[in-house]
């Protein structure tokens, strides 16, 4: 089961998503710039 | 979520971006924003297609959603990970400031 789940040292998988302001935002887009904490959340309700 | 917010401050220090992803819709996401005075970036991701690139996981005994946070170095690279367990699993914020500590003092950009 855990092989399925994404491990240190694999690369991000890369994506665009709107967010609340309407900005696209790229993950490859932080590459060389910043790292980046990404949280994924379980959801408000 | 309050965690997050409440320790921003950190992440602005250590030049990291600090992104949350969510099963929400827009205009929840708004309200929560809002809400809870969030000065990071939120994504909804209604139709999940982010979540499953990332495995997030489901478990229905457990109400849905599991949390899954990560650290991406300079390069894409994944250099942290944490599924959690249950909704009380959460890495302490402490972890996310050391690997990014460690991820700077790599590139030489602090």
């Amino acid at each position: 089961m855990s092989s399925l789940l994404l491990q240190t040292g694999e690369l991000a998988p890369d994506f665009s998503l709107e967010n609340i302001n309407g900005n696209f935002i790229r993950l490859s887009d932080y590459r060389g710039k910043k790292p980046v904490v990404l949280s994924f959340l379980r959801g408000f309700i | 979520m309050a965690r997050f917010r409440d320790s921003y401050e950190g992440f602005v220090e250590r030049g990291a971006e600090l992104l949350a992803v969510g099963p929400d819709g827009l205009e929840q996401f708004q309200r929560y924003w809002q809400r809870e005075g969030l000065s990071f970036i939120g994504m909804p991701d209604p139709g999940n297609s982010v979540a499953k690139l990332y495995k997030q996981e489901v478990n229905l005994f457990k109400f849905g959603r599991m949390p899954m946070n990560c650290i991406i170095d300079l390069d894409g690279y994944i250099r942290y990970i944490h599924y959690s367990a249950n909704r009380k699993d959460y890495p302490d914020m402490e972890i996310f400031f050391d690997v990014i500590d460690e991820l700077n003092k790599a590139s030489n950009k602090v």
